[in-house]
């Protein structure tokens, strides 16, 4: 069976889980990248529903179909890492019928900071904390903080307003991950997603071109 | 107790545990919908639907199929292990259900083919789910696994059966309908249905296979269209 690059996003509950994968979506399809979204829903579908609008139904980025909401028992954490039985069963159904596919996503129900994927689940993985959590955030540390592939800050428009120190966050997040990359983002307006793009298209698929492109070509 | 006996108990608890990857924690078998309608409110109702669960479908349908796998696969018998996987297939009429069962299945049988690699019906039960030719449905899935772990066919009918009962009682404790020593309470109370059942349908042919809980089913069937929910059933 084909195997098909795979992504986790974890992150607490309104850290902008979601949102990051609508921002950087639209600049993978740009590139010519077909990608797949798996959402693993706490309690309603209302995440995969608004990513099925927003990107499918609306911009025609991706198929429907593609979208896929997954409910998680109340256990976010389990059905990405202990038990990741149903988000596997998805996704070998999606690589046995979508070998067109450049990436799938997987998006984690909102969790604490000690959420990781199972490395059978995702091949490389992003946590996401936003700067309203507090700027002890990153040197709080945790699974998911330490060891995802890259920490994504996100809301630094909103650091004035609750008394978050981003120079403080980057001093403990260098600290607490040694090499390992994290990237200030804003999804409101997009900055710094492209930079999350970037990593995704080098980490991930490892500069490769769009399966698309190569089909075209033949 | 002698060294394979004790192996055998061992792949009982590995099986049976609760911490054994099949994905069954996201399921409720449509319990999360009877909760939010107000339909189920603690423990007398939550044991009336498991007794109707149990006695309507899981024992005529799913133990039968079991044990009848269990036998085929004992006795080296793939056609017949296909055949049991078909028809219990076949009575799973709700989607969302039918759907929950083989992804646990297969996902079951991959997760046993890892450690187990000497089992001639587990690797061709494996091989025809792979290529589609059989549905891996979960009570023939488990049969396989049980039957390669050496584990007996009344010993794999008791822990489906339990851990069905563990499965809704689990979702219900995180439903908040009921508190954990009523989760105890609700099991305990629970064993004499299930050895009950396991009299009744170990000995059943494919052909007396049946499940008649029209109630259940479409209580099951809204759940898949709710618009808020926490279980995949």
């Amino acid at each position: 069976m084909t195997h098909i690059p795979r992504i986790g996003i974890g992150g607490p509950v309104g850290s902008g889980k979601s949102m990051l994968i609508e921002r950087f979506v639209p600049m993978l399809a740009e590139k010519g990248y077909s990608v797949c979204i798996i959402s693993n829903d706490v309690i309603s579908k209302e995440d995969a529903d608004r990513m099925r609008a927003n990107l499918a139904t609306n911009r025609g980025l991706l198929p429907e179909n593609l979208v896929i909401g997954l409910a998680t028992g109340g256990c976010p954490h389990t059905a990405i890492r202990e038990d990741p039985s149903m988000n596997l069963s998805v996704i070998e159904e999606i690589e046995s019928k979508h070998t067109d596919l450049d990436l799938i996503i997987i998006e984690s129900g909102g969790d604490n900071i000690t959420t990781t994927f199972s490395p059978l689940l995702a091949d490389y993985s992003i946590y996401i904390i936003d700067v309203a959590g507090g700027d002890k955030y990153p040197r709080k540390g945790g699974l998911g903080i330490e060891s995802c592939d890259l920490l994504v800050i996100n809301k630094i428009d909103l650091a004035k307003m609750v008394g978050a120190d981003l120079d403080v966050m980057k001093n403990d997040a260098k600290k607490i991950r040694s090499e390992k990359p994290f990237e200030f983002i804003n999804c409101k307006t997009d900055e710094g997603v492209m930079k999350i793009t970037e990593h995704i298209i080098h980490d991930v698929l490892l500069d490769s071109v769009p399966k698309s492109t190569i089909t075209q070509e033949v | 107790m002698n060294i394979d006996e004790i192996e055998q108990e061992l792949g009982v608890m590995q099986l049976s545990d609760s911490f054994f990857p099949t994905g069954i924690f996201a399921t409720s078998n449509g319990l999360e919908f009877l909760f939010t309608e107000k339909k189920i409110k603690g423990m007398i109702d939550l044991i009336e639907m498991i007794r109707i669960n149990i006695i309507q479908q899981i024992g005529p349908s799913d133990c039968v199929a079991l044990a009848n796998a269990f036998d085929s696969a004992n006795k080296q018998d793939f056609d017949k292990v296909v055949e049991a996987d078909s028809m219990v297939f076949a009575t799973k009429l709700i989607k969302e259900i039918r759907s929950a069962s083989v992804r646990s299945g297969v996902q079951l049988i991959k997760c046993v083919s890892e450690f187990v690699k000497d089992d001639k019906i587990l690797n061709q039960y494996k091989n025809n789910v792979i290529k589609n030719k059989a549905h891996g449905v979960f009570p023939v899935s488990f049969a396989v696994c049980c039957n390669a772990l050496k584990i007996k066919k009344g010993k794999s009918m008791t822990m489906m059966l339990y851990g069905f009962t563990v499965g809704i009682v689990g979702a219900a404790l995180r439903l908040g309908l009921i508190q954990h020593f009523e989760g105890q309470k609700i099991i305990h109370s629970i064993k004499p249905i299930i050895s009950q059942t396991i009299k009744e349908y170990s000995n059943k042919s494919l052909f007396e296979m049946w499940q008649f809980a029209p109630q259940v089913d479409i209580f099951q069937m809204s759940h898949e269209k709710m618009d808020s929910k926490m279980f995949i059933t």
